[in-house]
């Protein structure tokens, strides 16, 4: 009984820096989210937002129509960032949940063929007469959909339960996609809809607009509630289907309501602002080396780090040189590094 | 008060595995089921586990037909220490215990203060507190045994299916995790099924005995009077030597290595 205490006592430590580290990367992301807003070309001081200030005093936001520092930060910054912590949000988590889900720290949702099937299904409406964005995003969606499908039923096809076969079975759905992609982009006018292809392919958020977001923020945020409320589950999940049953799971039916989940949320986060490389994987990586891999711990921390490196690589993409630069460069060169050093640092703790 | 297996059968595709089949185990019985490999003894655990569902064939445990209860139901009555584990995150030992309370979570609930002192407790009976905190990942195969074993107390308090406990064990920890399962049975009455592999230490152990040969039911009963050196012969397919020892306890040996100490091996 005496060492049972000592040891609650220590993990009662362990819940206490948790949260403290829960808060300081909450801070951290509401300042950086701040300073964000204030980044960028057109250069908008205290001076101007102390104009701003007693403009909406004398008359509201009447008073603030033509004003441009308002127009820039209400219109173009704001919804630009939120879109980047959502985004970011949304891909890092999904890709927990696939890495828990599969057992597999190399899943994410790229390797599952999801982006590529999102990417191919974007593409498909972008070269459509007259397209639409609604329909972009309808495509993107069930493509995303019909491809990680199609890789679980080749893995399951193949052989039960392997890891290996599953990682490969997305290799082959990727290859499938991205061949057909190919395809359109070939046949595509390269004046008009090739550059537009290719923008979903390399990932920014130059494009960013409340619109997107009326979309995107409902499904995003309620898909990252339904996965913070049962993300228990998920380390049950991970132990693999015969445990996960005899621990009185159905894991089919958990399996699909997580991959549907996280599949809407990539799906979405794809048709707004392209593929991001690297975020659903490296993340979760980040999170599981700060607070170990229970996912009841690790699924809001991943939230947290993933919003604010989105953000970060944001602001890099948009700040870095005069023009934009393409998101996924941005996090493919700093999350490549990152897992390096994870690997190196995690070396025989099993996780890999 | 007992399990009930009536003429159970189970087929993947046309290949039958378990074949009529029917026993019942009373509470606080450590029952081990022998068989050659391939004799259908895991997938006998899985219908007593309600993972598989027989058919034909019925299991039921105190009354309640587990081809009826939900999936949750069974769980909290019937837990599984399955045979291989293989590898998962690296999750603190006392993280995996708890997920034992899984079956009386709801949807969205996680375990609280009060299901990680269980949990604790589970793991303090079998003299493994000192587990808790280690990375499960990187503890030797009988500390996984000993903790997957917390985990499947702290889920039923009525009946325990393991499928060969003591792979991986080395000889002093197989007869003391033997040992603490048995007592467990008496103390706890709890009922114990486990798939063996050693007719010596099923009759050491066991109170009862179910032999399957090719998925159908050779033999059942106390250890006593179904471990014979004729019965046992008949399970493994192999002439099997007896041995009485002076206090009471009986060593099964192959029959080809009568006469060659040290030196026996294969004959052909």
């Amino acid at each position: 009984m005496k060492i049972s205490a000592k040891q609650n006592n220590n993990s009662a430590g362990l819940l206490i820096n948790h949260f403290i580290l829960t808060m300081v990367l909450a801070g951290l992301l509401g300042a950086v989210f701040l300073a964000s807003l204030f980044l960028g070309r057109l250069d908008i001081g205290l001076a101007d937002l102390g104009r701003m200030w007693s403009a909406w005093g004398s008359s509201g936001t009447a008073g603030l129509e033509g004003d441009v520092n308002w127009l820039v930060l209400t219109s173009v910054r704001l919804p630009r960032c939120l879109l980047a912590v959502l985004v970011g949000m949304g891909l890092s988590v999904s890709g927990a949940v696939y890495q828990g889900l599969f057992r597999n720290p190399l899943v994410s949702p790229d390797i599952l063929g999801v982006s590529a099937g999102c990417t191919l299904g974007a593409a498909l409406g972008l070269i459509m007469p007259n397209f639409q964005f609604g329909l972009v995003r309808l495509l993107a969606f069930l493509f995303g959909l019909a491809a990680v499908s199609l890789a679980l039923w080749l893995a399951r096809l193949i052989a039960v339960r392997s890891v290996i076969v599953l990682v490969l079975a997305g290799l082959v759905v990727t290859a499938v996609f991205n061949s057909m992609l190919m395809l359109i982009k070939y046949l595509a006018d390269p004046y008009s809809q090739l550059p537009a292809i290719v923008f979903w392919i390399m990932g920014s958020f130059h494009r960013a607009h409340w619109r997107d977001l009326n979309v995107a923020a409902p499904v995003i945020c309620g898909g990252l509630a339904v996965i913070h409320f049962l993300r228990y589950k998920l380390n049950v999940l991970s132990l693999g289907d015969l445990q996960a049953r005899s621990l009185g799971l159905n894991p089919l039916a958990w399996r699909v309501m997580f991959v549907t989940v996280s599949s809407l949320i990539v799906a979405l986060s794809v048709s707004t602002c392209g593929q991001v490389y690297w975020v659903g994987l490296v993340i979760p990586h980040i999170a599981r080396t700060l607070v170990g891999p229970n996912h009841e711990r690790m699924i809001p921390v991943t939230a947290l780090i993933g919003g604010l490196f989105l953000l970060l690589a944001d602001d890099l993409a948009r700040s870095l040189t005069t023009s934009e630069l393409p998101l996924s460069v941005i996090t493919a060169l700093s999350g490549a590094p990152i897992f390096a050093y994870l690997l190196y640092r995690n070396r025989g703790s099993g996780w890999t | 008060m007992s399990l009930v297996c009536s003429s159970l059968s189970f087929q993947y595709g046309r290949d039958r595995v378990v074949d009529d089949v029917s026993f019942q185990v009373e509470k606080s019985t450590f029952c081990a089921v022998l068989g050659r490999n391939g004799s259908g003894k895991t997938t006998l655990l899985h219908c007593l586990a309600g993972i598989l569902r027989p058919a034909p064939g019925r299991v039921e445990l105190e009354g309640l037909d587990l081809s009826r209860a939900s999936r949750i139901e069974i769980a909290r009555r019937v837990s599984l220490v399955p045979q291989e584990h293989t590898d998962i995150f690296p999750f603190q030992v006392i993280d995996v215990v708890v997920m034992g309370r899984t079956p009386f979570l709801s949807p969205g609930g996680r375990p609280g203060p009060d299901d990680y002192d269980r949990a604790w407790d589970a793991l303090t009976t079998l003299q493994a507190g000192y587990l808790g905190e280690r990375n499960f990942n990187k503890i030797s195969g009988g500390e996984r045994r000993i903790a997957l074993l917390a985990r499947a107390l702290l889920q039923s308090r009525d009946t325990v299916l393991l499928d060969e406990p003591t792979t991986h064990l080395d000889f002093h920890n197989t007869y003391r995790l033997l040992g603490r399962i048995k007592n467990l049975c008496k103390a706890r009455s709890i009922r114990a099924v486990a798939a063996m592999h050693d007719p010596n230490l099923a009759f050491l152990f066991a109170d009862q005995v179910v032999m399957l040969k090719d998925g159908r039911l050779l033999a059942e009963g106390p250890p006593e009077k179904v471990m014979t050196a004729k019965g046992v012969s008949q399970l493994y397919g192999t002439e099997t030597r007896l041995e009485e020892l002076p206090d009471g306890q009986r060593l099964f040996l192959p029959a080809f290595l009568q006469g060659r100490g040290k030196e026996g091996g294969e004959s052909s």
